[in-house]
């Protein structure tokens, strides 16, 4: 019996041994690996800023209202056709033939790219709407319309500033008001 | 179990290559927006052009031009573009012709009134008529129903006391001048 009980201790302990044992080797054994998988597209895309002209100031050069931005004002003052008059003096006014004149400024378009191949982008402008009769605006020497797109250039270089002049010709029968349009610029990589 | 998982993975790369082809295919494009404005006025202007027959004016295409008739007598020479055009007993005329051009914008006008008048009282022994009308220190109409944007020729008449100085005649020797306003309103 004595012997007997003494065996159970030694079992016991034994028992409690490899269970502490156990449980040590159990802590490095329980670790797991995860594994995140990421996905995601990357697409190319370019983006339109107009900002003012190195010579902004200078007559043929007003300043751009948030230049740096894709959405800028230019504020070409009042004129009139008697008397050259217009009351700007960064705005380049000039009469047209006989009975128009035109008040004009300059600035610059940059688009950049990102994650593109392309070579180049195509520029087109469109006004928000209709002019008055006898009423024109152009950029450079392309008349826009509010009917569509008209494109302004075919292959210009991305990330190199593009100076485009904008021109508003008015008859002199034209009643005295505000002209205004928002003029949308679109580039698109070719 | 794991079937299912391989169903949903197959339909999510088949809507992927759906939606996303497309949107891979087109070119990238950037837009920008200028908000121009201008406030156009209406207004009227007049401005004085040399006349081929006339005297050669100074700042001629301005609204501020100069008439110089030189030295004038009833019987002596005359400068280029002036001519005598009477000489009687009391007094002797004297003629040149100018342009003026009025140009309007923004009006619902097709003629304009031509008016002018003396800015100041003239020397003694002159008299000065634009298109025959006499001139005043108030404005007197000269033409009425005058078209825009051409050039209008009109005859400057100075007529001249024949009186010797201080006697109703004008100074001798001595440059005179005086100044016309012109006014163009729109009909």
């Amino acid at each position: 019996m004595k012997v007997s009980s003494i065996n159970g201790l030694v079992l016991r302990t034994a028992a409690l041994a490899l269970l502490m044992l156990a449980a040590a080797t159990g802590v490095s054994a329980q670790a797991s690996s995860a594994q995140l998988s990421i996905n995601l597209t990357v697409q190319s895309s370019i983006s339109l800023v107009f900002n003012d002209n190195p010579n902004v100031g200078s007559v043929g050069f007003c300043p751009l209202t948030n230049p740096g931005t894709n959405n800028v004002g230019l504020d070409l003052g009042s004129a009139s056709f008697p008397g050259n008059f217009h009351s700007s003096t960064c705005v380049d006014y000039a009469h047209v033939g006989a009975s128009f004149y035109e008040v004009s400024s300059a600035f610059d378009v940059l688009v950049t790219k990102s994650n593109s191949s392309s070579p180049s982008y195509r520029l087109a402008a469109e006004i928000s709407s209709a002019p008055p009769a006898n009423v024109l605006w152009l950029v450079n020497n392309v008349t826009l319309s509010s009917t569509g797109f008209t494109t302004l250039d075919t292959t210009d270089a991305f990330g190199r500033p593009v100076t485009k002049t904008l021109r508003l010709q008015v008859r002199n029968n034209v009643p005295a008001q505000i002209l205004q349009e928002t003029i949308t610029f679109l580039a698109t990589a070719n | 179990m794991k079937k299912h998982s391989v169903q949903i993975r197959i339909m999510l790369a088949a809507a992927a290559l759906f939606f996303g082809l497309p949107l891979l295919a087109q070119n990238p494009t950037a837009t920008g927006v200028i908000n121009a404005r201008l406030t156009h006025k209406n207004g009227i202007a007049l401005v004085f052009d040399t006349d081929p027959s006339g005297v050669t004016l100074g700042a001629a295409g301005t609204s501020a031009a100069t008439l110089n008739f030189g030295t004038i007598s009833a019987f002596g020479p005359l400068a280029p573009g002036v001519t005598r055009t009477s000489v009687t007993a009391a007094n002797y005329t004297v003629r040149t012709v100018f342009d003026v051009q009025v140009i309007q914008g923004g009006l619902n006008s097709n003629t304009y009134t031509l008016s002018a008048q003396l800015a100041s009282a003239l020397p003694t022994g002159f008299s000065f008529k634009i298109d025959g009308v006499t001139l005043a220190n108030g404005a007197s109409n000269i033409q009425t129903n005058a078209a825009y944007n051409v050039d209008v020729p009109h005859n400057l008449d100075l007529t001249v006391s024949t009186a010797a100085p201080g006697a109703g005649g004008p100074a001798v020797g001595t440059p005179l001048s005086t100044v016309i306003n012109f006014q163009a309103s729109a009909n």
